[in-house]
């Protein structure tokens, strides 16, 4: 019993999706941060962050703490704030899909 | 009058700008200087894959790339506390605003040391 409920445990994170969210309707979905991310994430100015290639869940995070609070931003808080948990995992797919932003160490 | 009204909201843009600016855009960073002080950042920003481990799961950021002015922006931030993380607030809390002008700079500038993941 114990050994089956182990195996249970050991096998389940390997179930799960590496990630959700869907490209194509994320590229749909970012037409409003288009005129500050750039069209494809990479933004040309440097006020605002470049998305393309980031981190699909650092992307989901990010937007979770706009809209909770813990990032203040007068800019992103009304533009984060309808998205649904469908929304953000779209536009986090389609963001980390880009060519961009790459590791630096 | 309307054009009136127009030129003089334009012209309060300009002076907004130009006074909010410099905030960010006022130290010049050095590449050169940013990379010797990157100790603090590639333990965790230098590994591909690197996720943090508490209290939420999640990839830590590429930052290659970035616009130098992003990069202080944010730092500026997590300083003053208007971005929540503990760890990146200690590290940006010793951070001047030379520092983060560097550390931007290295960044931000292309380089053979970069990996596509």
């Amino acid at each position: 019993m114990n050994k089956r409920i182990l195996a249970v445990c050991l096998t389940l994170p390997l179930s799960l999706p590496a990630f959700a969210g869907d490209p194509e309707a994320g590229q749909r979905k970012s037409q409003p941060c288009v005129a500050c991310h750039g069209p494809d994430g990479n933004s040309t100015s440097a006020e605002f962050p470049k998305l393309a290639g980031q981190h699909y869940d650092y992307l989901v995070k990010a937007i979770n703490d706009y809209k909770a609070g813990g990032r203040k931003s007068p800019i992103m808080a009304p533009m984060v704030e309808k998205l649904t948990v469908r929304d953000i995992e779209d536009l986090a797919a389609y963001y980390s899909s880009r060519k961009g932003l790459v590791l630096k160490y | 009058m309307k054009t009136c009204r127009l030129i003089s909201l334009a012209a309060a843009c300009n002076l907004a700008a130009v006074a909010f600016s410099p905030a960010f855009a006022a130290e010049a960073g050095d590449p050169v200087a940013g990379k010797a002080k990157t100790s603090m950042c590639i333990g965790c920003h230098g590994i591909g894959g690197y996720r943090t481990a508490f209290p939420e799961v999640y990839s830590v950021p590429k930052l290659g790339g970035q616009h130098a002015t992003y990069i202080v922006k944010a730092l500026q931030e997590y300083k003053s506390g208007n971005r929540s993380h503990p760890s990146m607030r200690a590290i940006a809390a010793g951070l001047s605003d030379k520092d983060m002008a560097d550390l931007g700079a290295y960044y931000a500038a292309d380089s053979a040391r970069t990996a596509a993941k």
